[in-house]
Order: structure tokens, then sequence, then C-alpha cells
């Protein structure tokens, strides 16, 4: 759950759900500062996998920008407590 | 009428690009009311299509401003065709595509008549209707992972399905033209 501390300093809950033929990981929820970025979660994700070419996705739904704060994410797309965000190795464009 | 094909195998007929196209106009002038319109641009008499009751066209994009960021990745490479070799698979891609100079515009018949197949991200092909080269988002791939954005829709509500095609779709490649969502649009196919 995020916390309730002020907007600025909060903690954002990210839960990493696999899709397709992506591994899962062993801790599928980590907290990461609400003014970060959403691409320290791309390239967290691209750590934990060793892959360079990712398909990371909200809510099953959308890709946000790489610029997009976490808080922003969280604010409008956010439910009980935790941001979802889905990732799948596949990602071709030609 | 729209139908489910949208929701099942991450394509999009050109009955369902028409009425996704126009909602996302639609829905942009209402969130984005800062950037200018897209505007449907008909074709509906190319080529003799109006005489089969067929309507045509794309979306328009025009006077915005493109990042610089684009303009550098492309002179990095990835259309460079001594360096990336096409192969001879000639691909018809039910999917919409964007292509950008000056002007961005989402079409859908040109992927209907097949093109050459490319490993590069960027194409330099014809426009479908304005017959000059513009940068093309490549479309392979495109069915696959909106496949995955559009795996919560409820196939019983086709419509709804194709509304949400658009917007999703334009989530990711807009992006690689520095074309950013606002979140009450994103949240309108929550």
């Amino acid at each position: 759950m995020a916390s309730d501390s002020p907007i600025a300093s909060r903690k954002v809950v990210v839960h990493l759900r696999a899709t397709g033929d992506a591994p899962i990981l062993k801790q599928a929820k980590f907290k990461i500062a609400g003014t970060d970025k959403f691409s320290k979660v791309i390239d967290f994700l691209r750590r934990q996998l060793h892959r360079e070419t990712l398909f990371v996705y909200v809510n099953s739904a959308f890709s946000p920008s790489p610029d997009e704060l976490v808080n922003d994410l969280y604010d409008n797309f956010g439910f009980d407590g935790k941001l979802v965000v889905n990732y799948a190795c596949s990602m071709a464009w030609g | 009428m729209a139908s489910n094909q949208a929701t099942c195998d991450g394509s999009l007929s050109l009955i369902d690009f028409q009425i996704a196209a126009n909602d996302f106009a639609e829905k942009w002038k209402k969130f984005n009311s800062a950037y200018p319109e897209w505007l449907w641009i008909d074709c509906s008499n190319r080529l003799g299509f109006a005489a089969h009751g067929v309507i045509d066209g794309y979306l328009s994009l025009q006077n915005v401003f493109i990042r610089r960021s684009l303009e550098e990745e492309r002179d990095e490479g990835g259309c460079n065709d001594d360096e990336e070799p096409f192969d001879n698979a000639t691909l018809v891609c039910i999917v919409p595509v964007m292509m950008e100079i000056n002007i961005i515009s989402m079409s859908y018949t040109a992927l209907r008549t097949g093109f050459q197949c490319s490993t590069s991200m960027y194409r330099i092909p014809e426009h479908p209707y304005l017959n000059r080269p513009w940068y093309m988002l490549h479309p392979c791939g495109t069915s696959e992972w909106m496949k995955l954005l559009l795996v919560g829709v409820d196939n019983s509500m086709a419509t709804n399905g194709t509304e949400r095609y658009m917007i999703s779709w334009f989530s990711v490649v807009g992006q690689v033209f520095g074309l950013k969502l606002p979140f009450e649009m994103l949240k309108s196919i929550g």
C-alpha cells in the first residue's frame, strides 16, 4: 500500500506481473519512491531479466512513457494500494 | 458495425479502424486541447473506392513539434538499406500504422497492399495516399503486443474493444514520435 506520507516523499508499491513467456520474478512486489520515473521500473526489470528489449505496460491496457512519475501513475491507475505493471519479453517491430 | 476482431487477435479491420480513429480523434480533442486536432482526411474517391461503397481515409496531425531525439535515432541507423537488408517476405498486417514527415498520419490501407519486410524499426515506404516517401514505424509484431493490451477486453462488448484499441496502440507508438496521451484519455479505456 502506498504510505500516507506526503505525496512528494511517499513510496509506491509496484506489483510486477509476468505475461506470456516472461520469467516470473521471485519478488513480484517492491516499493519505489513516487518521485522516481517509470523508467526506473523498466531498468529494474531489464536488470532482473537480463533483457534489453521488454514490453512494459500498466493495468493490461497501455504503455506509459518512461518519463512519467510513478506517483502520477499510481494516483491515476493504482488500485488496492499498488500499481500493477505487466511485462512481456516479446516486443518486435519488424 | 464494429467487429470483435480487435479483441481476439490484436488486429483491426478497416471498418473498425475508421470507428476507432474517429473515437480517438474526438477523445484527443476533448482531453488534449493543447495540441492540434487529429483530422480525418477522406480519400473515398481515390481509385474509385466510392463506387464500391468503401469509406477510405486516414487521420492526420499537423503542426506538432517532434522532439530532437527522434531525429537523432533515425540518424543513428535502422533505415540504411545497406546495413539492414530487406528480406523478401511480403506481409499483410491488418493493424494501424503511424507515418511521419512534418505531418503525422495514422493510416490503414497501406498495410493491406503488402510491402517488403525489413529488420529495421523504421521504413520509408510510399505513403498510401500522398504518394511520397514517409517514415513509417514498422507494424510487424503490432498484433502480438496489442493482444497483450486487449487481454481484459470483454469480447461481448466489441465496440468497447475497438475504441480501446487505438488508445492502447497509440500509448506505444506515440512514444516513438514523442507524443504522449493525457492520463484522462488513458483512463477513458479503463
